[in-house]
């Protein structure tokens, strides 16, 4: 489902170049739940750009969900990401002023189609568990639901693939703990799922943890 | 995205930064409506100035001796029936009119009923004699042509001076004001060759009563206008010029032969009667300009609400930085963003432009409305100040939606060109 050959990504660096990604191989099946673990600024939040095809600036070869990424236009690359992959961030981003079913209509706008469906958004709200608060604003919801709002957001195109990036974050340990049971349940269910954390509780959640060091995937189950 | 993701996304966009959005669409509402305002009151003033106050037929030249002249000692610069003759030949030239002025003072004593009214006037009376054809299509009552001696003169007057009369003369003198209609079969006593002022020839003094036939735009504004016949008859029987005219009116046969027509008339040494047309022009220019300044005002009016967009829109991209970013992550391309705020800086402006244009209108009606209970009467006085076409409308609104895209530009470029990674991850 995901696989990356000799992935390398780096920034300018007053002192040369900052090698963040270098010569990364992945590889993760259909259904997989994996958990890429390592240190702040060990490149996982890269790592998640650009597999999602938000960061093109790099080398290698990318594919995800049978598309290579490379040589993509940046309008092919917004309809992969519109309806091949879904993205949960630690600061939820949800739009504020909008309802939870807005935002969670939100990438409806942008789908082949062109028909943002209602109907569609109260069916993934209803499996977060939130189909009563569908017209609050972010405001008035807690930071569980706020994530539970994006993550309806991440499913509502059918995604065949979750990148989370640091989704327990900003949540307290019992909402952390509701929020990764989501993500268990999201797995059982057959979606793959990529997180990147540098939490216990989420990375002992997944099926199978890589740990990132240095710009590489050292081993799996964290063993270096 | 289709049309229809981007008008829903742009509504729910402007509906939750209601008073951002009020406020940007008031500056374009103030620079469009101003300029509908001022162009409709231009255009207004305009039409009055051309169709009431200087009405002109863009076909008819005024042709006039040279006040001087050696054509006189070569044989041109008259006119009389030959140089008529030679006018009416000349290429592009339809018909000719001769005019000739009454040569001898004259006055009208009245006194008696005016209409309702008591009226006991004298004034002293201009008449010019004019071929019937060139008021024809004004007369009312019976032929504009010499009765002969004893009987009422046909007289045309200009519905200039009639609207002069209604508007300054009768409120002034307490004298009821007169439709054309009604002064059609008015008849008033003319005495030739007589003056409270001026010199009178040698002959006699002709006692003449004129009667009102029609009100005519071509009539003579200080005076009246009688047939020719009766013209010569009154100039000879005083002994004074009556053979040569004092001017003519050229027909063209369309307005584009006009220019033509003049420089032939010139070159037979004689002037052309501008005047009237010059006054029509200043007018009009004057007009012209005063809308064109405050036109122009109003376009730098739009022009602010340009800026004003651009300002809005650039703090608002700065501040949806993420909303943007969250939009890209979830398949909006670049296209897509900086569509997106053009359509809302374009819905900014048409309904700036609309509601701008609907205030323009509700001032229009007002000022008319005042104007008609507020204002005195006075000559030319419309009953509307403003004209109204569709371009000016569709103008003042294409001009709003200019701006607010004009404001949307960079704020549209810049929100295109932002790195969904950075502005997550920041």
């Amino acid at each position: 489902m995901i696989c990356t050959r000799g992935l390398k990504k780096s920034y300018p660096d007053p002192g040369g170049e900052l090698v963040v990604l270098d010569g990364l191989e992945l590889e993760v099946k259909e259904g997989e739940f994996v958990a890429v673990i390592g240190p702040s600024g060990s490149g996982k939040s890269t790592l998640l750009h650009v597999l999602g095809g938000l960061d093109v600036a790099y080398q290698g070869e990318v594919t995800v969900a049978g598309t290579t990424l490379r040589g993509l236009s940046e309008r092919e690359l917004a309809s992969f990401r519109n309806s091949l992959v879904g993205f949960v961030f630690q600061s939820f981003h949800l739009v504020p002023n909008l309802s939870a079913l807005e935002n969670v209509r939100l990438p409806g706008y942008f789908g082949q189609q062109g028909a943002s469906s209602s109907a569609r958004a109260e069916e993934v709200l209803a499996r977060v568990g939130l189909s009563h608060k569908k017209e609050k604003v972010p405001a008035q919801l807690s930071g569980g639901e706020r994530q539970r709002v994006a993550i309806a957001r991440a499913l509502y195109s059918r995604p065949k693939v979750l990148f989370c990036d640091e989704p327990t974050g900003n949540l307290d340990a019992v909402t952390g703990k509701e929020i990764i049971g989501l993500f268990q349940e999201l797995h059982r269910e057959g979606l793959t799922l990529l997180a990147v954390t540098h939490e216990e509780r989420m990375s002992s959640a997944a099926q199978r943890v890589l740990r990132l060091k240095a710009g590489r995937l050292l081993a799996d189950g964290g063993a270096e | 995205m289709t049309s229809r993701s981007l008008l829903a996304l742009v509504r729910l966009s402007l509906f939750r930064d209601r008073r951002g959005a009020a406020f940007s669409a008031f500056g374009v509402a103030m620079g469009v409506g101003s300029l509908v305002f001022f162009l409709g009151l231009g255009l207004g003033v305009g039409k009055v100035v051309r169709e009431k106050v200087f009405p002109q037929d863009a076909r008819l030249v005024d042709v006039v001796p040279p006040t001087l002249s050696l054509g006189a000692f070569i044989g041109g610069g008259k006119i009389d029936q030959a140089a008529v003759d030679r006018l009416a030949a000349l290429p592009g030239v339809e018909r000719v009119y001769r005019k000739m002025t009454v040569r001898v003072p004259a006055v009208s004593r009245y006194e008696g009923d005016f209409f309702g009214a008591r009226l006991r006037m004298g004034v002293e009376i201009l008449a010019v004699g004019v071929d019937p054809g060139l008021v024809k299509k004004d007369i009312q009552l019976g032929e504009f042509s010499d009765p002969g001696p004893g009987k009422p003169i046909p007289g045309v007057a200009a519905s200039r001076l009639l609207e002069i009369y209604n508007k300054s003369f009768a409120p002034a003198r307490r004298l009821p004001q007169l439709s054309p209609t009604m002064v059609v079969g008015f008849a008033f006593p003319v005495e030739f060759n007589r003056s409270f002022v001026a010199a009178t020839a040698p002959g006699p003094i002709t006692q003449e009563q004129v009667q009102v036939v029609g009100v005519s735009d071509r009539g003579l504004l200080a005076g009246i206008t009688i047939p020719l016949e009766v013209a010569v008859r009154i100039n000879r029987s005083a002994g004074v010029d009556a053979e040569t005219f004092t001017g003519a009116t050229l027909q063209a046969v369309d307005p584009s032969a006009v220019p033509r027509v003049v420089e032939e008339a010139k070159r037979m040494g004689l002037q052309i009667d501008d005047q009237e047309r010059r006054l029509a022009e200043n007018a009009g220019a004057a007009v012209a300009v005063t809308t064109s300044a405050l036109a122009l005002l109003s376009a730098l009016i739009c022009l602010l609400a340009g800026v004003n967009i651009a300002h809005a829109l650039s703090a608002s991209v700065r501040a949806r930085a993420k909303e943007i970013g969250v939009m890209q992550a979830v398949g909006a391309s670049r296209s897509d963003v900086r569509d997106l705020v053009f359509a809302e800086a374009a819905a900014l402006g048409l309904f700036g432009g609309a509601v701008g244009t609907v205030l323009a209108v509700a001032a229009m009606k007002a000022v008319d409305l005042l104007s008609a209970s507020y204002l005195p009467p006075f000559p030319f006085k419309p009953d509307t100040f403003f004209a109204l076409p569709w371009y000016v409308v569709a103008g003042g609104v294409a001009l709003g939606l200019l701006a607010a895209l004009a404001g949307a530009y960079f704020p549209a470029r810049h929100a295109a060109s932002m790195d969904p990674a950075r502005t997550l991850a920041g």
